[in-house]
């Protein structure tokens, strides 16, 4: 061999800093070939001695095929990485995220469907020379479908620069998500028991987290029957977990408990006695198909329910109530009554599923929404805002609407278009109110399956429609309507007081959120939308038509409302300030607030908290959320700062990790001009007290 | 003798039914006894056996984690190590009709044929029945009954779960060693180990 590798190194270096800062893995294979094809990347192609660099291994999976977790389950096989590394290079051991379970005929596979990373840390030492750092690996894993396995492997190759110490590292963004989908360390340890068969498991875990189907996915092969159901309880701060036994030979065991989306809490458990007490969360499997069909009349029945109580609320009584009226006036023609009043039903149930549709894509696409989800984003809650205000001043009589017709010419003028419009409108505006009583029904749809939970949504639509059909179909009831005349112009004006209150609730509602000052500013742009549909109003007295330009100025007008809300870093730090009925309140932890307070030398705690995280509960209730704390910080004009990592934060993940934790809590103290201190795990009212009485 | 099968399945449904969710049989109780016909319609029952050692291996020939003992030869080697101190080995396929490694008679003589497996019987379970009374998961899933017709070993064929052949001599052969510990009357010191391999295909 006259094949020299050094000079061979420096050109593949040579060739990877051409193609910087694409940091892809050559493979052996290529791709296309595997059915989860494998691609090795870097978090940075620069490194430097003495510390880590990630390496991501990015698995595709073809559709219908699947990869494994790092314990497969029954059946199946995890990844193997068989490494060459230069000296002075050590590989750490591979991190998975958060699995997926796949049971098929009684063979429990714990799997990821989709796309997915295992990360392993690269570790280099302090004589690691500066130049290319060639890193190959051979893996194998096993592929699968419901159907077939095959074994695959590849092997990969990426090389590495190590730079000087004051080089710039450039960080590969993509690895933020990567490591957001990671199982986070919980901080306490649980405790396990086997008997009579039986596994059991004491997780710690606040009693404020809210859980909805958690799965407990073991490291530990032998101990558990992975295809049997696991049963919890909640026993105060304790989430209890009984499932099948399969042996008991390990004094300790480990794992992941799965309490969402991506979302997984790491820890280790002990022998210890475990008995199942507390109230039972319900069977992990979900409901049978029996109970699923009587849920879903129950819900269908409450959702059907609720929306013809909605017809009574403040948002929708004046538009319907005129409605109705209009329609008995058409009294004599009942094919049209009729035509209206389906036109009308479809406009609202077609809108009630629209926006159930859109509820079921946002929660499938990973973001935990409820039915209020609209009411949560200010942005909605403005566009709500303008449209019933704008509804009001149209009932006041300041305009008419060309289509949606509330006066006494609708007879006449309104065709179906316009029922099917007015009932698209009703639905719309009714989302305000939906939210309390029909919390259940709405409830019920995150259980079924979207089809059945898109039934109850057009339930909804069809309740709201209700009284309407009734009038149209039943002649007997449109007899006994008040017959139309004069007095209607006033009825109409007077049905303005309950829009403009709806509006008021709304302001009251956007001004929790965003505050009274972005509030003063929305105020504004919605007396601007008043101010166009005046103008547009003044207009239509004259009989000139200002519709295109109207339209234009209020699409303006609306989203330079939406533009000047507030951003979602003062939304959290409104969310936070909100809370400061705590006896020590804290602004939200980011390291630009830190080196700026530090830089005016002030005293700082900092602490990092997430809401299932027991320790970090009992610490806030033991000692940080305390008067006496609360006054000799004030008295030391101590800043604090937190940082929720109740959600995954790369920016808090990688302050943590400089920190040398893996998770909450973490506690520090800088007192002014000196190094930080981190404070013990376990926190008294001594502990923080005797601090800045220190420095103070 | 038309209805043979009729009732033998009659039986394994009654055998299996009297101990539901019972997922796997326990290391040192009794097996649970059970019937099945073989690759000639021949019917095999656990108990017939009584007196000697049982290998039952659970096998798909689509799994290529099967394909890696058998065309290597280490599950023949295995098999007819067995037998030769006097053991019956029965494979047994639990793949559904209409799932991968699911033969008929005739295949599976063939497949006998053409890759000399060794085995006493070949055994259909295309319901599934045993496999899971037995809480088979994987292809090959090794259990071995000793002569008083007790479980004594279940889990891998070796400790090395890869699909690469290679690894067999680095291997240690769980099934080879256990047999030879009961030859000599001792205890199997490695009783239980994880399987690995394909999921058994079964029907539902």
């Amino acid at each position: 061999m006259t094949f020299d590798f050094r000079i061979f190194s420096v050109m593949l270096a040579f060739a990877a800093l051409i193609f910087a800062p694409a940091v892809e893995a050559q493979n052996r294979l290529g791709n296309s070939e595997l059915n989860v094809p494998a691609t090795m990347i870097a978090e940075s192609q620069k490194v430097k001695a003495g510390q880590n660099v990630t390496l991501a291994f990015v698995m595709e999976p073809k559709p219908t095929w699947h990869g494994y977790w790092e314990n497969p389950g029954d059946a199946g096989i995890g990844m193997s990485f068989d490494w060459t590394l230069p000296a002075g290079v050590t590989a750490g051991k591979a991190q998975f995220q958060v699995p997926d379970r796949l049971l098929i005929s009684g063979i429990m596979n714990y799997v990821y469907k989709g796309d997915y990373a295992v990360l392993v840390n690269l570790t280099l030492s302090d004589r690691v020379q500066p130049g290319p750092l060639p890193i190959s690996v051979k893996s194998e894993w096993l592929s699968c479908t419901d159907e077939i396995c095959v074994p695959e492997q590849d092997e990969m190759s990426i090389t590495l620069q190590v730079v000087g110490k004051d080089a710039e590292i450039v960080l590969d963004k993509r690895f933020n998500g990567f490591r957001a989908a990671l199982p986070r360390p919980l901080g306490s340890e649980a405790s396990f028991a086997v008997t009579d068969d039986l596994f059991r498991l004491s997780i710690p875990l606040p009693a404020s987290v809210a859980l909805d189907t958690p799965y407990f996915f073991i490291h530990d092969d032998g101990i558990v029957d992975y295809a049997a159901p696991q049963k919890f309880s909640r026993d105060g701060d304790r989430l209890i977990l009984e499932t099948q036994a399969r042996g008991d030979g390990l004094d300790m065991i480990s794992g992941v408990l799965k309490i969402g989306d991506d979302m997984g809490l790491s820890f280790t458990a002990t022998r210890g006695d475990v008995a199942m007490t507390g109230v039972p969360l319900r069977a992990e499997n979900g409901p049978q198909d029996q109970n699923l069909a009587s849920l879903l009349f129950l819900a269908l029945g409450g959702a059907i329910a609720g929306g013809l109580l909605l017809n009574l609320m403040p948002c929708v009584f004046p538009i319907l109530s005129l409605k109705a009226i209009s329609l008995a006036k058409a009294g004599g023609n009942e094919a049209v009554v009729r035509r209206d009043a389906l036109a009308y039903t479809a406009g609202v149930v077609l809108v009630a599923t629209l926006l159930g549709a859109i509820l079921l894509g946002l929660r499938a696409s990973g973001a935990a929404v409820g039915w209020a989800f609209q009411l949560q984003d200010p942005r909605i809650i403005f566009v709500l805002l303008a449209l019933v205000t704008a509804i009001g001043f149209n009932l006041a009589g300041m305009f008419e609407l060309p289509n949606i017709n509330f006066g006494n010419k609708l007879a006449k003028k309104d065709g179906p278009a316009g029922s099917f419009w007015t009932g698209a409108l009703a639905a719309f505006v009714a989302t305000p109110c939906t939210g309390p009583f029909m919390a259940a029904a709405l409830g019920a749809t995150i259980v079924l399956p979207p089809i059945a939970a898109l039934v109850i949504f057009a339930g909804l639509g069809v309740g709201l429609a209700l009284p309407f059909l009734l009038i149209a179909f039943v002649p007997a009831i449109r007899s006994r309507l008040p017959k139309p005349g004069p007095w209607l112009e006033g009825f109409r004006k007077a049905m303005a007081i309950p829009m403009f209150l709806t509006s008021i609730g709304l302001i009251w509602l956007l001004g929790r959120q965003i505050g009274t000052d972005a509030l003063g500013l929305s105020l504004i742009f919605l007396l601007l939308v008043a101010l166009i549909l005046w103008w547009f109003g003044g207009a239509q007295m004259k009989g000139s038509s200002r519709g295109a330009l109207t339209s234009a100025a209020m699409v303006a007008a609306i989203l330079g409302g939406i533009i000047a809300l507030p951003g979602e870093a003062a939304m959290d730090s409104r969310k936070l300030a909100s809370n400061s009925a705590a006896t020590l309140p804290s602004e939200p932890f980011s390291e630009a607030r830190l080196s700026e307070l530090r830089a005016s030398d002030q005293p700082v705690f900092a602490y990092f908290t997430a809401d299932w995280c027991i320790t970090c509960k009992a610490n806030e209730a033991a000692a940080i959320q305390r008067t006496e704390t609360a006054d000799a910080f004030a008295a030391a004009q101590v800043a604090v700062l937190m940082g929720d990592w109740t959600r995954p934060d790369p920016v808090i993940s990688q302050f943590l990790e400089k920190h040398g934790r893996a998770g909450v809590p973490l506690y520090l103290y800088y007192a002014p001009g000196q190094e930080p201190v981190i404070l013990p795990q376990i926190l008294t009212v001594a502990t923080l007290t005797e601090l800045v009485g220190k420095a103070a | 003798m038309r209805n043979f099968p009729a009732i033998a399945t009659a039986t394994i449904t009654a055998i299996a039914l009297a101990s539901p969710l019972a997922a796997a049989q326990r290391t040192g109780a009794t097996a649970q006894d059970f019937k099945l016909t073989d690759v000639n319609g021949k019917t095999v029952q656990l108990s017939e056996f009584r007196g000697k050692t049982v290998v039952l291996e659970w096998h798909n020939p689509g799994c290529p984690f099967v394909s890696k003992h058998y065309n290597s030869g280490n599950m023949q080697m295995t098999q007819k190590a067995a037998r030769a101190q006097g053991a019956v080995w029965l494979t047994i396929n639990s793949g559904a009709k209409g799932k991968q490694g699911h033969m008929t008679g005739a295949e599976a003589k063939a497949l006998i044929a053409k890759q000399n497996i060794q085995s006493n019987n070949y055994l259909f379970d295309t319901k599934g029945l045993v496999g899971k009374a037995y809480g088979a998961k994987t292809t090959p899933h090794m259990y071995i009954i000793d002569a008083a017709g007790t479980l004594v070993y279940q889990g891998g064929i070796d400790d090395k779960p890869t699909a690469n052949p290679a690894d067999i001599k680095i291997a240690r052969n769980h099934v080879l060693e256990a047999l030879g510990e009961i030859k000599s009357g001792n205890k199997v010191s490695v009783a239980h180990s994880r399987p690995y391999g394909c999921s058994v295909k079964y029907a539902s």
